[in-house]
Protein backbone atom coordinates (compact mmCIF):
# COMPACT_ATOMS: atom_id res chain seq x y z
CA UNK A 1 0.00 0.00 0.00
CA UNK A 2 1.37 3.44 -0.95
CA UNK A 3 0.39 7.01 -0.28
CA UNK A 4 1.51 10.08 -2.21
CA UNK A 5 0.23 13.49 -1.13
CA UNK A 6 -0.96 15.93 -3.82
CA UNK A 7 2.22 18.01 -3.40
CA UNK A 8 4.22 14.99 -4.53
CA UNK A 9 5.49 13.91 -1.11
CA UNK A 10 5.78 10.15 -0.98
CA UNK A 11 4.45 9.59 2.55
CA UNK A 12 4.21 5.82 2.50
CA UNK A 13 5.82 3.42 0.08
CA UNK A 14 4.89 -0.24 -0.39
CA UNK A 15 3.72 -0.71 3.18
CA UNK A 16 2.51 -4.21 4.06
CA UNK A 17 1.42 -4.41 7.67
CA UNK A 18 -1.06 -6.50 9.58
CA UNK A 19 -2.07 -5.81 13.18
CA UNK A 20 -4.06 -8.39 15.12
CA UNK A 21 -7.01 -7.96 17.40
CA UNK A 22 -6.12 -6.65 20.88
CA UNK A 23 -2.48 -6.08 19.95
CA UNK A 24 -0.42 -3.21 21.36
CA UNK A 25 1.88 -1.76 18.70
CA UNK A 26 4.40 1.08 18.80
CA UNK A 27 4.99 2.92 15.56
CA UNK A 28 8.41 4.60 15.70
CA UNK A 29 10.60 6.59 13.38
CA UNK A 30 11.82 10.11 12.68
CA UNK A 31 9.42 12.96 12.11
CA UNK A 32 8.05 12.86 8.59
CA UNK A 33 8.58 9.14 8.05
CA UNK A 34 4.87 8.51 7.66
CA UNK A 35 3.71 7.49 11.14
CA UNK A 36 0.84 9.98 11.19
CA UNK A 37 -0.02 9.18 7.58
CA UNK A 38 -0.32 5.51 8.46
CA UNK A 39 -2.75 6.35 11.27
CA UNK A 40 -4.72 8.68 9.00
CA UNK A 41 -5.17 5.88 6.48
CA UNK A 42 -6.79 3.77 9.17
CA UNK A 43 -9.41 6.32 10.16
CA UNK A 44 -9.92 7.34 6.56
CA UNK A 45 -8.56 10.85 6.84
CA UNK A 46 -6.59 10.05 3.67
CA UNK A 47 -6.86 7.29 1.08
CA UNK A 48 -3.91 5.44 -0.44
CA UNK A 49 -2.92 5.93 -4.07
CA UNK A 50 -2.45 2.23 -4.43
CA UNK A 51 -3.14 -0.78 -2.31
CA UNK A 52 -5.87 -1.64 0.16
CA UNK A 53 -6.60 -0.77 3.79
CA UNK A 54 -8.76 -2.98 5.98
CA UNK A 55 -10.02 -2.22 9.48
CA UNK A 56 -11.91 -4.98 11.23
CA UNK A 57 -12.39 -6.78 7.87
CA UNK A 58 -13.96 -3.68 6.32
CA UNK A 59 -12.17 -2.22 3.34
CA UNK A 60 -11.59 1.39 4.32
CA UNK A 61 -9.96 2.97 1.28
CA UNK A 62 -13.01 2.49 -0.95
CA UNK A 63 -15.53 3.18 1.78
CA UNK A 64 -18.41 5.43 0.76
CA UNK A 65 -18.43 8.82 2.47
CA UNK A 66 -21.64 8.03 4.26
CA UNK A 67 -20.00 4.97 5.83
CA UNK A 68 -16.96 6.80 7.15
CA UNK A 69 -18.87 8.03 10.22
CA UNK A 70 -19.70 4.44 11.17
CA UNK A 71 -16.05 3.41 10.75
CA UNK A 72 -14.87 6.22 13.00
CA UNK A 73 -17.20 5.22 15.82
CA UNK A 74 -15.14 2.05 16.01
CA UNK A 75 -11.87 3.95 16.17
CA UNK A 76 -10.74 6.23 18.98
CA UNK A 77 -8.10 8.78 18.00
CA UNK A 78 -5.82 10.69 20.38
CA UNK A 79 -3.42 13.47 19.38
CA UNK A 80 -0.37 15.15 20.84
CA UNK A 81 -2.26 18.45 21.22
CA UNK A 82 -5.31 16.85 22.93
CA UNK A 83 -7.81 18.73 20.74
CA UNK A 84 -10.27 19.45 23.52
CA UNK A 85 -12.96 22.10 23.25
CA UNK A 86 -11.83 24.89 25.54
CA UNK A 87 -15.32 26.19 26.34
CA UNK A 88 -16.62 22.80 27.43
CA UNK A 89 -15.98 21.03 30.71
CA UNK A 90 -14.32 17.63 30.97
CA UNK A 91 -17.74 16.00 31.18
CA UNK A 92 -19.05 17.99 28.19
CA UNK A 93 -15.98 17.22 26.09
CA UNK A 94 -16.46 13.50 26.63
CA UNK A 95 -20.25 13.63 26.30
CA UNK A 96 -19.86 15.61 23.05
CA UNK A 97 -18.44 12.56 21.27
CA UNK A 98 -21.56 10.59 22.17
CA UNK A 99 -24.06 13.40 21.60
CA UNK A 100 -22.90 14.18 18.08
CA UNK A 101 -23.38 10.55 17.11
CA UNK A 102 -27.00 10.92 18.17
CA UNK A 103 -26.70 8.90 21.37
CA UNK A 104 -29.67 8.86 23.74
CA UNK A 105 -29.21 10.98 26.84
CA UNK A 106 -29.60 7.89 29.04
CA UNK A 107 -26.56 6.38 27.27
CA UNK A 108 -24.62 9.61 27.74
CA UNK A 109 -25.39 9.57 31.47
CA UNK A 110 -24.21 5.96 31.71
CA UNK A 111 -21.13 6.01 29.46
CA UNK A 112 -19.50 9.31 30.44
CA UNK A 113 -19.04 8.45 34.16
CA UNK A 114 -17.75 5.01 33.16
CA UNK A 115 -14.90 6.36 31.00
CA UNK A 116 -14.15 9.25 33.35
CA UNK A 117 -13.77 6.68 36.11
CA UNK A 118 -11.54 4.57 33.87
CA UNK A 119 -9.17 7.50 33.20
CA UNK A 120 -9.41 8.66 36.83
CA UNK A 121 -11.01 12.04 36.23
CA UNK A 122 -14.40 11.61 37.88
CA UNK A 123 -13.57 14.26 40.44
CA UNK A 124 -12.63 16.83 37.79
CA UNK A 125 -15.58 16.39 35.45
CA UNK A 126 -16.80 19.96 35.96
CA UNK A 127 -13.44 21.56 35.20
CA UNK A 128 -12.47 23.27 31.97
CA UNK A 129 -9.44 21.97 30.03
CA UNK A 130 -7.50 25.13 30.93
CA UNK A 131 -7.77 24.18 34.61
CA UNK A 132 -6.17 20.76 34.03
CA UNK A 133 -2.57 19.58 33.77
CA UNK A 134 -1.32 18.29 30.42
CA UNK A 135 -1.67 14.71 31.60
CA UNK A 136 -5.23 15.31 32.73
CA UNK A 137 -6.07 16.95 29.43
CA UNK A 138 -4.74 13.94 27.57
CA UNK A 139 -6.70 11.61 29.85
CA UNK A 140 -9.81 13.63 28.98
CA UNK A 141 -9.01 13.18 25.30
CA UNK A 142 -8.55 9.44 25.86
CA UNK A 143 -11.88 9.29 27.69
CA UNK A 144 -13.48 11.00 24.72
CA UNK A 145 -11.88 8.52 22.34
CA UNK A 146 -13.08 5.63 24.50
CA UNK A 147 -16.64 6.69 25.12
CA UNK A 148 -17.95 5.16 21.89
CA UNK A 149 -16.40 1.79 22.89
CA UNK A 150 -14.02 1.64 19.95
CA UNK A 151 -12.31 -1.57 18.93
CA UNK A 152 -9.17 0.33 18.01
CA UNK A 153 -7.29 3.22 19.64
CA UNK A 154 -4.96 5.27 17.44
CA UNK A 155 -2.59 7.54 19.34
CA UNK A 156 -0.46 10.06 17.47
CA UNK A 157 2.37 11.16 19.81
CA UNK A 158 0.05 10.98 22.84
CA UNK A 159 2.86 11.87 25.24
CA UNK A 160 4.66 14.38 23.05
CA UNK A 161 3.61 17.35 25.21
CA UNK A 162 3.89 15.62 28.58
CA UNK A 163 6.53 15.35 31.30
CA UNK A 164 7.90 11.87 32.25
CA UNK A 165 5.47 11.21 35.12
CA UNK A 166 2.44 12.20 33.05
CA UNK A 167 3.86 10.13 30.19
CA UNK A 168 4.01 7.05 32.39
CA UNK A 169 0.45 7.69 33.54
CA UNK A 170 -0.86 7.89 29.98
CA UNK A 171 1.01 4.83 28.76
CA UNK A 172 -0.21 2.80 31.73
CA UNK A 173 -3.73 3.94 30.94
CA UNK A 174 -3.35 2.85 27.33
CA UNK A 175 -2.05 -0.48 28.55
CA UNK A 176 -5.12 -0.96 30.77
CA UNK A 177 -7.34 -0.12 27.82
CA UNK A 178 -5.45 -2.67 25.73
CA UNK A 179 -5.95 -5.34 28.42
CA UNK A 180 -9.72 -4.83 28.08
CA UNK A 181 -9.38 -6.06 24.49
CA UNK A 182 -8.92 -2.84 22.53
CA UNK A 183 -6.28 -2.80 19.83
CA UNK A 184 -3.87 0.07 20.58
CA UNK A 185 -1.56 1.64 18.02
CA UNK A 186 0.81 4.32 19.36
CA UNK A 187 3.01 6.50 17.15
CA UNK A 188 5.79 7.87 19.35
CA UNK A 189 9.24 9.33 19.62
CA UNK A 190 9.57 8.33 23.24
CA UNK A 191 12.38 5.82 23.44
CA UNK A 192 12.08 5.28 27.21
CA UNK A 193 8.44 4.28 26.95
CA UNK A 194 9.00 1.91 24.06
CA UNK A 195 12.00 0.23 25.64
CA UNK A 196 10.28 -0.23 29.01
CA UNK A 197 7.09 -1.68 27.57
CA UNK A 198 8.69 -4.30 25.30
CA UNK A 199 5.80 -4.54 22.88
CA UNK A 200 5.64 -4.98 19.14
CA UNK A 201 7.62 -2.17 17.52
CA UNK A 202 7.23 -1.17 13.86
CA UNK A 203 9.92 1.22 12.68
CA UNK A 204 9.21 3.39 9.64
CA UNK A 205 11.86 5.14 7.61
CA UNK A 206 11.21 7.23 4.51
CA UNK A 207 7.74 5.81 4.25
CA UNK A 208 8.86 2.17 4.36
CA UNK A 209 8.83 -0.40 7.13
CA UNK A 210 12.44 -0.75 8.28
CA UNK A 211 11.75 -3.47 10.79
CA UNK A 212 8.87 -5.02 12.70
CA UNK A 213 9.75 -6.77 15.97
CA UNK A 214 7.70 -8.63 18.55
CA UNK A 215 8.80 -7.37 21.99
CA UNK A 216 11.08 -4.86 20.29
CA UNK A 217 13.14 -1.86 21.28
CA UNK A 218 13.09 1.71 20.01
CA UNK A 219 16.43 1.08 18.31
CA UNK A 220 16.81 -2.48 17.13
CA UNK A 221 19.44 -4.35 19.13
CA UNK A 222 20.36 -1.33 21.20
CA UNK A 223 17.50 -1.60 23.65
CA UNK A 224 19.52 -3.01 26.51
CA UNK A 225 22.08 -0.24 26.26
CA UNK A 226 21.44 1.67 29.48
CA UNK A 227 22.68 4.95 28.04
CA UNK A 228 20.41 4.92 25.01
CA UNK A 229 17.39 3.42 26.72
CA UNK A 230 17.34 6.33 29.13
CA UNK B 1 -39.01 12.19 23.06
CA UNK B 2 -35.48 12.43 24.38
CA UNK B 3 -35.23 15.88 25.93
CA UNK B 4 -31.51 15.55 26.54
CA UNK B 5 -30.94 15.10 22.82
CA UNK B 6 -33.22 17.99 21.87
CA UNK B 7 -31.58 20.21 24.46
CA UNK B 8 -28.13 19.35 23.10
CA UNK B 9 -29.22 20.13 19.54
CA UNK B 10 -30.79 23.45 20.53
CA UNK B 11 -27.65 24.23 22.50
CA UNK B 12 -25.58 23.65 19.37
CA UNK B 13 -27.82 25.98 17.35
CA UNK B 14 -27.59 28.55 20.15
CA UNK B 15 -23.80 28.28 20.18
CA UNK B 16 -23.74 28.84 16.43
CA UNK B 17 -25.85 31.92 16.89
CA UNK B 18 -23.75 33.50 19.59
CA UNK B 19 -20.42 32.70 17.91
CA UNK B 20 -20.73 35.68 15.57
CA UNK B 21 -23.61 37.66 16.90
CA UNK B 22 -22.88 40.82 14.91
CA UNK B 23 -22.91 38.93 11.62
CA UNK B 24 -26.08 37.21 12.73
CA UNK B 25 -27.73 40.55 13.43
CA UNK B 26 -26.65 41.77 9.99
CA UNK B 27 -28.23 38.70 8.42
CA UNK B 28 -31.45 39.11 10.37
CA UNK B 29 -31.51 42.84 9.56
CA UNK B 30 -31.08 42.20 5.85
CA UNK B 31 -33.85 39.64 5.85
CA UNK B 32 -36.04 42.07 7.80
CA UNK B 33 -35.43 44.92 5.34
CA UNK B 34 -36.08 42.64 2.39
CA UNK B 35 -39.26 41.31 3.91
CA UNK B 36 -40.50 44.80 4.86
CA UNK B 37 -40.06 45.90 1.25
CA UNK B 38 -41.62 42.71 -0.03
CA UNK B 39 -44.55 43.18 2.34
CA UNK B 40 -44.99 46.79 1.29
CA UNK B 41 -44.85 45.70 -2.33
CA UNK B 42 -47.48 43.02 -1.79
CA UNK B 43 -49.72 45.51 0.01
CA UNK B 44 -49.34 48.14 -2.71
CA UNK B 45 -49.84 45.53 -5.38
CA UNK B 46 -53.06 44.34 -3.77
CA UNK B 47 -54.23 47.92 -3.39
CA UNK B 48 -53.37 48.87 -6.96
CA UNK B 49 -55.02 45.70 -8.20
CA UNK B 50 -58.16 46.51 -6.22
CA UNK B 51 -58.09 50.12 -7.39
CA UNK B 52 -57.52 49.11 -11.00
CA UNK B 53 -60.23 46.50 -10.70
CA UNK B 54 -62.53 49.21 -9.38
CA UNK B 55 -61.91 51.40 -12.41
CA UNK B 56 -61.95 48.59 -14.89
CA UNK B 57 -65.16 47.15 -13.52
CA UNK B 58 -66.85 50.46 -14.31
CA UNK B 59 -65.74 50.41 -17.92
CA UNK B 60 -68.67 49.81 -20.18
CA UNK B 61 -68.92 48.81 -23.76
CA UNK B 62 -71.28 51.01 -25.73
CA UNK B 63 -73.07 49.11 -28.46
CA UNK B 64 -74.78 51.46 -30.94
CA UNK B 65 -77.52 49.99 -33.07
CA UNK B 66 -78.33 50.87 -36.65
CA UNK B 67 -81.29 53.24 -37.13
CA UNK B 68 -83.35 50.63 -38.96
CA UNK B 69 -83.28 48.21 -36.02
CA UNK B 70 -86.72 47.94 -34.53
CA UNK B 71 -87.57 47.24 -30.88
CA UNK B 72 -88.09 43.56 -31.51
CA UNK B 73 -84.70 43.15 -33.11
CA UNK B 74 -83.15 45.24 -30.28
CA UNK B 75 -84.67 42.83 -27.75
CA UNK B 76 -83.21 39.88 -29.64
CA UNK B 77 -79.78 41.49 -29.53
CA UNK B 78 -80.20 42.13 -25.80
CA UNK B 79 -81.08 38.46 -25.27
CA UNK B 80 -78.06 37.40 -27.27
CA UNK B 81 -75.78 39.61 -25.15
CA UNK B 82 -77.30 38.21 -21.96
CA UNK B 83 -76.33 34.70 -23.07
CA UNK B 84 -72.63 35.59 -23.16
CA UNK B 85 -71.15 34.38 -19.87
CA UNK B 86 -68.45 37.05 -19.86
CA UNK B 87 -71.08 39.77 -19.77
CA UNK B 88 -72.32 40.91 -16.39
CA UNK B 89 -75.26 42.87 -17.74
CA UNK B 90 -76.54 44.78 -20.73
CA UNK B 91 -78.79 47.78 -20.29
CA UNK B 92 -80.88 49.02 -23.21
CA UNK B 93 -80.69 52.78 -23.67
CA UNK B 94 -83.26 54.01 -26.26
CA UNK B 95 -82.27 57.12 -28.17
CA UNK B 96 -84.67 59.32 -26.19
CA UNK B 97 -83.11 58.34 -22.87
CA UNK B 98 -79.64 58.64 -24.34
CA UNK B 99 -80.33 62.25 -25.17
CA UNK B 100 -81.64 62.91 -21.66
CA UNK B 101 -78.49 61.40 -20.18
CA UNK B 102 -76.37 63.54 -22.42
CA UNK B 103 -78.24 66.65 -21.36
CA UNK B 104 -77.67 65.79 -17.74
CA UNK B 105 -74.03 65.12 -18.29
CA UNK B 106 -73.23 68.20 -20.32
CA UNK B 107 -75.66 70.56 -18.65
CA UNK B 108 -75.82 74.07 -20.08
CA UNK B 109 -72.73 73.59 -22.25
CA UNK B 110 -74.90 71.96 -24.83
CA UNK B 111 -78.14 73.48 -26.01
CA UNK B 112 -80.30 70.58 -27.21
CA UNK B 113 -83.00 72.92 -28.35
CA UNK B 114 -80.88 73.60 -31.39
CA UNK B 115 -81.33 70.01 -32.47
CA UNK B 116 -84.03 69.43 -35.07
CA UNK B 117 -83.92 65.69 -34.51
CA UNK B 118 -82.35 63.26 -31.99
CA UNK B 119 -78.95 62.37 -33.49
CA UNK B 120 -78.31 59.52 -31.04
CA UNK B 121 -78.86 55.90 -31.99
CA UNK B 122 -80.47 53.28 -29.77
CA UNK B 123 -77.76 51.62 -27.71
CA UNK B 124 -76.81 48.96 -25.16
CA UNK B 125 -74.48 49.62 -22.26
CA UNK B 126 -72.64 46.39 -21.61
CA UNK B 127 -70.73 45.68 -18.40
CA UNK B 128 -68.19 42.88 -18.46
CA UNK B 129 -67.51 40.48 -15.60
CA UNK B 130 -63.69 40.43 -16.04
CA UNK B 131 -62.08 43.67 -17.25
CA UNK B 132 -59.45 41.67 -19.14
CA UNK B 133 -62.21 40.42 -21.44
CA UNK B 134 -63.37 43.88 -22.53
CA UNK B 135 -61.54 43.98 -25.89
CA UNK B 136 -62.55 40.41 -26.76
CA UNK B 137 -66.20 40.93 -25.83
CA UNK B 138 -66.30 44.12 -27.86
CA UNK B 139 -64.88 42.28 -30.85
CA UNK B 140 -67.46 39.53 -30.52
CA UNK B 141 -70.35 41.99 -30.41
CA UNK B 142 -69.28 43.92 -33.49
CA UNK B 143 -70.39 41.35 -36.11
CA UNK B 144 -73.91 40.96 -34.67
CA UNK B 145 -76.52 42.02 -37.27
CA UNK B 146 -77.97 45.41 -36.49
CA UNK B 147 -74.97 46.64 -34.56
CA UNK B 148 -73.60 49.85 -36.05
CA UNK B 149 -70.63 50.49 -33.83
CA UNK B 150 -68.99 49.19 -30.69
CA UNK B 151 -67.12 51.60 -28.49
CA UNK B 152 -65.14 51.23 -25.29
CA UNK B 153 -62.32 53.03 -23.53
CA UNK B 154 -59.82 50.82 -25.28
CA UNK B 155 -56.82 52.89 -24.45
CA UNK B 156 -57.61 53.21 -20.78
CA UNK B 157 -58.20 49.51 -20.38
CA UNK B 158 -55.08 48.35 -22.15
CA UNK B 159 -52.91 51.02 -20.55
CA UNK B 160 -54.10 50.18 -17.07
CA UNK B 161 -53.58 46.48 -17.64
CA UNK B 162 -50.16 47.18 -19.05
CA UNK B 163 -49.16 49.54 -16.22
CA UNK B 164 -50.19 47.02 -13.57
CA UNK B 165 -48.18 44.36 -15.38
CA UNK B 166 -45.04 46.53 -15.62
CA UNK B 167 -45.34 47.54 -11.98
CA UNK B 168 -45.55 43.92 -10.93
CA UNK B 169 -42.54 42.96 -13.03
CA UNK B 170 -40.31 45.78 -11.80
CA UNK B 171 -41.33 45.14 -8.21
CA UNK B 172 -40.69 41.44 -8.48
CA UNK B 173 -37.30 42.06 -10.09
CA UNK B 174 -36.26 44.35 -7.26
CA UNK B 175 -37.45 41.92 -4.66
CA UNK B 176 -35.64 39.06 -6.36
CA UNK B 177 -32.43 41.08 -6.05
CA UNK B 178 -33.10 41.81 -2.39
CA UNK B 179 -33.86 38.18 -1.66
CA UNK B 180 -30.62 37.23 -3.36
CA UNK B 181 -28.72 39.77 -1.22
CA UNK B 182 -30.28 38.41 1.96
CA UNK B 183 -29.41 34.88 0.87
CA UNK B 184 -25.78 35.80 0.20
CA UNK B 185 -25.47 37.47 3.60
CA UNK B 186 -26.95 34.46 5.37
CA UNK B 187 -24.67 32.15 3.41
CA UNK B 188 -21.69 34.24 4.43
CA UNK B 189 -22.76 34.22 8.06
CA UNK B 190 -22.96 30.44 7.96
CA UNK B 191 -19.51 30.33 6.42
CA UNK B 192 -18.14 32.40 9.29
CA UNK B 193 -19.84 30.14 11.81
CA UNK B 194 -18.35 27.10 10.11
CA UNK B 195 -14.96 28.77 10.38
CA UNK B 196 -15.49 29.76 14.02
CA UNK B 197 -16.47 26.20 14.87
CA UNK B 198 -13.92 24.33 12.80
CA UNK B 199 -12.42 22.68 15.90
CA UNK B 200 -15.77 21.28 16.95
CA UNK B 201 -16.48 20.18 13.40
CA UNK B 202 -13.11 18.40 13.19
CA UNK B 203 -13.85 16.57 16.42
CA UNK B 204 -17.35 15.68 15.30
CA UNK B 205 -15.90 14.18 12.13
CA UNK B 206 -13.27 12.36 14.13
CA UNK B 207 -15.66 10.69 16.54
CA UNK B 208 -18.00 9.62 13.75
CA UNK B 209 -20.83 12.14 13.66
CA UNK B 210 -22.78 11.73 10.43
CA UNK B 211 -22.64 14.49 7.81
CA UNK B 212 -26.31 15.22 8.35
CA UNK B 213 -25.76 15.57 12.07
CA UNK B 214 -22.88 17.99 11.57
CA UNK B 215 -24.86 20.04 9.08
CA UNK B 216 -28.17 20.28 10.92
CA UNK B 217 -27.22 22.99 13.46
CA UNK B 218 -25.88 25.19 10.67
CA UNK B 219 -28.96 24.76 8.55
CA UNK B 220 -31.13 25.40 11.59
CA UNK B 221 -29.07 28.55 12.19
CA UNK B 222 -29.91 29.88 8.71
CA UNK B 223 -33.54 28.91 9.11
CA UNK B 224 -33.75 30.75 12.44
CA UNK B 225 -32.09 33.86 10.94
CA UNK B 226 -34.63 33.86 8.10
CA UNK B 227 -37.64 33.31 10.34
CA UNK B 228 -36.54 35.86 12.95
CA UNK B 229 -35.83 38.42 10.21
CA UNK B 230 -39.26 37.84 8.69
CA UNK B 231 -40.93 38.03 12.11
CA UNK B 232 -39.22 41.37 12.83
CA UNK B 233 -40.38 42.64 9.43
CA UNK B 234 -43.94 41.45 9.98
CA UNK B 235 -43.94 43.25 13.33
CA UNK B 236 -42.78 46.48 11.67
CA UNK B 237 -45.36 46.11 8.91
CA UNK B 238 -48.09 45.49 11.45
CA UNK B 239 -47.17 48.70 13.26
CA UNK B 240 -47.14 50.59 9.96
CA UNK B 241 -50.51 49.08 9.07
CA UNK B 242 -52.04 50.33 12.31
CA UNK B 243 -50.30 53.71 12.49
CA UNK B 244 -49.73 54.80 8.91
CA UNK B 245 -52.34 53.28 6.65
CA UNK B 246 -55.37 55.11 8.15
CA UNK B 247 -53.57 58.42 7.56
CA UNK B 248 -52.78 57.52 3.97
CA UNK B 249 -56.34 56.34 3.51
CA UNK B 250 -57.58 59.70 4.73
CA UNK B 251 -55.40 61.49 2.19
CA UNK B 252 -56.22 59.18 -0.70
CA UNK B 253 -59.88 58.69 0.00
CA UNK B 254 -60.60 57.61 -3.55
CA UNK B 255 -58.14 54.70 -3.34
CA UNK B 256 -59.51 51.66 -1.56
CA UNK B 257 -56.67 50.48 0.70
CA UNK B 258 -57.26 46.81 1.00
CA UNK B 259 -55.13 43.70 1.15
CA UNK B 260 -55.33 40.22 2.57
CA UNK B 261 -53.01 40.88 5.51
CA UNK B 262 -52.97 37.46 7.22
CA UNK B 263 -52.12 35.82 3.92
CA UNK B 264 -49.37 38.36 3.21
CA UNK B 265 -47.91 37.75 6.70
CA UNK B 266 -47.81 34.00 6.08
CA UNK B 267 -46.23 34.50 2.66
CA UNK B 268 -43.57 36.75 4.17
CA UNK B 269 -42.78 34.23 6.89
CA UNK B 270 -42.47 31.52 4.27
CA UNK B 271 -40.14 33.71 2.19
CA UNK B 272 -37.92 34.39 5.23
CA UNK B 273 -37.77 30.72 6.20
CA UNK B 274 -37.16 29.67 2.59
CA UNK B 275 -34.31 32.14 2.06
CA UNK B 276 -32.65 31.12 5.34
CA UNK B 277 -33.02 27.43 4.64
CA UNK B 278 -31.79 27.48 1.04
CA UNK B 279 -28.91 29.88 1.74
CA UNK B 280 -27.59 27.88 4.68
CA UNK B 281 -28.06 24.58 2.85
CA UNK B 282 -25.99 25.82 -0.06
CA UNK B 283 -23.40 27.42 2.22
CA UNK B 284 -22.97 24.33 4.36
CA UNK B 285 -22.62 22.26 1.23
CA UNK B 286 -19.86 24.53 -0.04
CA UNK B 287 -17.93 25.34 3.11
CA UNK B 288 -18.45 22.29 5.29
CA UNK B 289 -16.46 19.67 3.48
CA UNK B 290 -17.32 16.54 5.34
Amino acid sequence: MSLVYPNGTRALDSIDLEIGKAEFVFLVGHSGTGKSSLLKLLYREVVPNSGEVYVDDVRVDTLRRSRVARLRRNIGVVFQDFRLLSDKTVWENVAFALQVTGARSADVKRQVPRVLDLVGLSHKSRMLPSELSGGEQQRTAIARALVNNPKIMLCDEPTGNLDPSNTTEIIELLQRINLKGTTVLVATHNQAVVDRMRRRVVRLENGRILHDDERGYYFRGLGQNPVLSG
Amino acid sequence: MDWGRIRFFLGEVGTNFTRNATMQITAIGTVAITVVLLGTFLFVRDTVAAFGQGILSKIEIAVYLKDDVDDKRAQAIGAQLARDERILGATYVPKREGLNQMRERLGSDFDTSLLTANPLPNAFRVRVRNPDDVPAVAASIEPIAGVAKVDFAADTVTKLLHAADVLARVGLGMIALLVLTAAIIIANTIRLTVFARRREIAIMQLVGATNMYIRMPFIAEGLVAGVVGAAVAIGLLAIARVELVPKIAAMLSFVPLQANEPQIALELLAVGAGVGLIASWVSVGRYLRV
